[in-house]
């Protein structure tokens, strides 16, 4: 039965360092939300705080309607997947998985039930009497998973999971996690750098830097509204251009920038107004050469270095017309 | 971790260490300046102005720069070869190198004296008449017996050390030009010098104060010996306490010395070593020759104990102008266990030892939960004052639990209650103190053991446990002590190992023979006229054989960590 988990305002510092700076966020049921940011900028602390290694100087966790912030790890209920696995390597894959049943005394044949069920869901149940030091990367991270889903746990927390595996294992594990979780309807926070990952699996995600969230939202979201040069810059490939607002009428901007005049339909036309500088960025995918100038917006013209793009295209020495069809507004600069 | 929880681990640890450890050292230092009720500098200056006890101070002092050095000259060429070559018989050998240590140097000197004597195995070897090497010779014999029990501490830091270093520094060194000796005088030698100072001062703080070699060895004029005999004025005589107040000042300088000027850290490597060994393997006739060394040293190491072996052996008497034993018995054992005190001194260093280490265990896994699990302030601190035994020597301390007893036993509720009389007085059952002597003197290792195991063992293993729903306690039972299990192990045997052969505790504290652990009773044996020293032998036979195989399991078990347990 999935929760939601709340935080509200919660603020770590380490000494005088602050990592985690009055995050606010909640959670839905069942959802897969990720925590997305280069390194050192608090998604791992956060999660450790959901967790209970670390007890926020301030703010509040709550977990369904249980104010967990205070709470010892033991007493919470999350299951945890550690990006080093952190698989027990006194005991064996059957025995790792079944320590938390133990633990809340399920009865024998329960859980030597559920134990075989957990194993079954990833596929890893001829391997239950191999110490975890027998097993590759792939295979020890499916049973942290195991271990931390076998529980049931109100929420799962998934500490990088995929960072130790090579690209090829990566792609298959982050669809076989969002399907377990999709499958046990579980509320899922999963703390990664790579935004590949999170752009294809996440229902939304928070993007963090310097402790704070700078923007929360669906993949879908996040990646056509960036709200900040940073968030265009970290998710998705962009290329900027620097300009000034000319006019803001609605949800639409005109921008006057080196190349030419840009309308957008992107920009949190909220947040800014006319006369600011202002950054654009380009996704590499909206950009298309055109052989006629097209009529509508968001024409500017471009050299092209031959090397640069297929033979099929031009020569050299044209001058084609490119053309924007979409484009996302970026404020600042 | 439960921050409430481990800040009363933190402060009870830290109670219980400082009292039982300084208590005793705070009462040799009071013995020694508080003298009826006033502060005097009076007998320290007495002690330097007294010949004899300065002349005593002055023999220890040359018998330790002695043993250093010979321990130095020793050890620091195998440790190099033991780096340098991939030889036959290496696996053996660095083991082999290590038996020594297990060997009580003054159970030794029991066989040393039946070679070296007027009438014994080398003057009837070489054909002489009744020379008397070691009355002549007798500082030679002591630290050359020191020595070979000790080269091991000294061999262990520096293959530590040796092994630390990154082949690229001597690469580098060789790519501009430097080789050979220089290349080792220059760039080896400086790098391992923290580890040589670590290991350097152990040996030399333990043959500055060592009392049983010297005892038996019958070297009467150093300060340990001096102490020793000293014993019956504890309660009258203040100069005892000034002269073990100087063993403990110049320990503790010394130790200070080594921990500012080398800050305790090896320096440190800025890379992982991108070579992984340097090592080169030999063969053949070569092989042969670095192998040569090593059998040399261990073979003399073990002339001392093979001589205890064949004093054992030799039907009393028979071992007279002849280079072994004329006639062999076994009746010697045989009357060692039917001696009623043989018996019941193992049984008492037994239960000694074993208490200790409990002790030990539960202390070394508490100070390391703290020292490597937790972020108290001060954690640091605890970490480096449960490694000051290592400094403090056993002498010193055995004096001041001595004295704890004398002081405590002669107030009116210990006189009128037979409970407080077993407990606190020596002379009534010296058990408690013996135990806490012997725990606190080898906490270190425990302690070292217990912090490298939690610091191989990844903190996640901990937080997976309690994230699904274990507590602190199901944690420590079900996870880490587990995972820790082959240091605790190491750290524990080894504790008890030395306490089996512990000396100056046993020797001062232990006053009625029937709590006389094994080392007193060998000693006790060796004085008696006619049989003494061939059952003394006997029981060291007994004792070596038992501290071999405790020695060798810690081995096996901790393998080449064995080494960082002596890195003071």
């Amino acid at each position: 039965m999935a929760v939601a988990v709340r935080l509200d305002s919660v603020t770590k510092r380490f000494g005088d360092l602050t990592v985690v700076s009055r995050i606010s966020v909640t959670i839905e049921p069942g959802e897969l939300f990720f925590l997305l940011g280069p390194s050192g900028c608090g998604k791992t602390t956060l999660l450790r705080c959901i967790a209970g290694f670390y007890i926020p100087e301030e703010g509040s966790i709550h977990i369904g309607d249980r104010d967990v912030t205070r709470l010892s790890p033991d007493a919470r209920d999350t299951g945890m997947v550690f990006q080093s696995y952190a698989l027990w390597p006194h005991m064996t894959v059957a025995q790792n998985v079944a320590f938390g049943l133990e633990l809340r005394k399920v009865p024998k044949a329960e859980m030597d039930q559920r134990v075989a069920e957990a194993l079954v869901m990833v596929k890893m149940t001829e391997r239950a009497q191999y110490k975890p030091n027998q097993l590759s990367g792939g295979q020890q991270q499916r049973v942290a998973l195991a271990r931390a889903l076998v529980v049931r746990p109100q929420c799962l927390l998934l500490d990088e999971p995929l960072s130790n595996l090579d690209a090829k294992l990566r792609l298959d594990m982050r669809t076989e996690i969002r399907r377990i979780c999709k499958q046990a309807g579980l509320t899922a926070i999963y703390v990664t750098h790579d935004q590949k990952e999170a752009l294809s699996i996440a229902d939304r995600m928070a993007i963090l830097d310097k402790g704070i969230i700078q923007q929360c939202g669906s993949p879908e979201e996040v990646y056509r509204r960036p709200n900040s040069k940073f968030v265009a810059n970290f998710i998705g490939e962009a290329n900027f251009v620097e300009g000034k607002i000319l006019s803001v009428e609605g949800d639409r901007a005109v921008i006057e920038t080196a190349i030419g005049r840009i309308t957008s339909t992107a920009l949190p036309t909220e947040l800014v107004r006319a006369g600011e500088q202002v950054a654009v960025s380009l996704r590499p995918e909206v950009i298309h050469v055109a052989e006629e100038p097209p009529t509508d917006a968001n024409v500017f013209n471009g050299q092209i270095h031959g090397t640069h793009l297929s033979r099929r295209s031009c020569a050299a020495s044209d001058q084609p017309r490119y053309k924007r069809r979409r484009h996302h507004g970026a404020k600042g600069v | 971790m439960n921050r409430a929880l481990s800040k009363t681990i933190f402060l009870t640890t830290s109670l219980v260490f400082v009292f039982l450890f300084l208590a005793p050292l705070g009462i040799v230092i009071k013995g020694g300046f508080w003298v009826n009720g006033e502060f005097t500098f009076r007998y320290l200056i007495g002690v330097f102005q007294n010949p004899i006890y300065s002349e005593g101070l002055l023999n220890s002092l040359m018998l330790a720069v002695g043993t250093t050095t010979l321990v130095t000259i020793i050890a620091i060429p195998l440790a190099w070869l033991t780096n340098k070559y991939e030889f036959p018989g290496k696996k053996w050998i660095s083991g082999l190198i290590l038996v020594p240590m297990i060997l009580p140097p003054f159970v030794g000197a029991i066989g040393f004296q039946q070679i070296l004597g007027p009438y014994g195995g080398l003057n009837a070897l070489l054909g002489l008449g009744p020379v008397d090497w070691l009355g002549k010779l007798q500082y030679w014999g002591v630290i050359t017996l020191q020595a070979l029990a000790l080269y091991p501490i000294m061999y262990l830091n520096a293959s530590a050390a040796l092994a630390n270093i990154d082949p690229a520094m001597e690469e580098a060194a060789a790519n501009l030009g430097c080789k050979g000796f220089a290349k080792f005088r220059r760039i080896t030698l400086p790098l391992m010098m923290p580890g040589l100072f670590a290991g350097g001062t152990i040996v030399f703080i333990w043959s500055f104060t060592e009392l049983g070699t010297p005892l038996i060895m019958n070297y009467t004029k150093c300060a340990a010996v001096q102490v020793f005999d000293a014993l019956k004025e504890i309660g009258t005589n203040p100069f005892p306490y000034a002269l073990v107040f100087v063993m403990l000042a110049s320990s503790a300088i010394l130790y200070s010395i080594g921990k500012f000027v080398f800050g305790n850290k090896s320096y440190a490597m800025q890379s992982k070593a991108a070579t992984v060994s340097t090592s080169s393997a030999v063969g053949g006739w070569r092989g042969i020759l670095v192998l040569l060394p090593f059998v040399l040293v261990i073979l003399v190491a073990v002339t001392p104990h093979l001589g205890v072996i064949a004093t054992s052996l030799a039907k009393p008497g028979s071992w007279y102008q002849s280079v072994l034993p004329a006639q062999l018995t076994l009746n010697n054992y045989a009357e060692a266990l039917g001696n009623e005190i043989t018996i019941s001194s193992i049984r008492n260093s037994l239960v000694y030892s074993t208490l200790a280490v409990a002790f030990n265990a539960i202390m070394g896994i508490s100070i390391a939960f703290v020292v490597v699990r937790s972020d108290i302030r001060g954690r640091g601190l605890l970490d480096g004052l449960s490694m000051l035994p290592l400094a403090v020597p056993g002498l010193v301390m055995a004096f001041g639990y001595l004295a704890i007893s004398a002081t405590v036993s002669n107030m009116d509720w210990v006189k009128n209650s037979s409970f407080w009389q077993t407990l606190l007085d020596v002379r009534t059952n010296p058990t408690l103190f013996l135990v806490i002597a012997y725990s606190v003197r080898r906490l270190p290792y425990m302690v070292r053991s217990a912090v490298a195991g939690l610091q191989q063992t990844s903190v996640t293993l901990e937080e997976a446990a309690a994230n699904l729903g274990a507590g602190f306690l199901t944690t420590l039972r079900r996870i880490t002590v587990p995972l820790i299990t082959a240091n605790l192990i190491a750290g524990g045997l080894l504790a008890f190992a030395f306490s089996m052969l512990e000396v100056s505790d046993g020797l001062m504290l232990a006053q009625r023979s029937d709590f006389y652990p094994i080392t007193k009773t060998i000693y006790e044996l060796f004085q008696l006229i006619g049989l003494g020293q061939y059952i003394a032998s006997a029981l060291g036979v007994w004792a070596m054989a038992f501290l071999g195989v405790t020695i060798i399991s810690a081995s096996l078990i901790l393998g080449k960590k064995l080494g960082a347990i002596f890195r003071a």
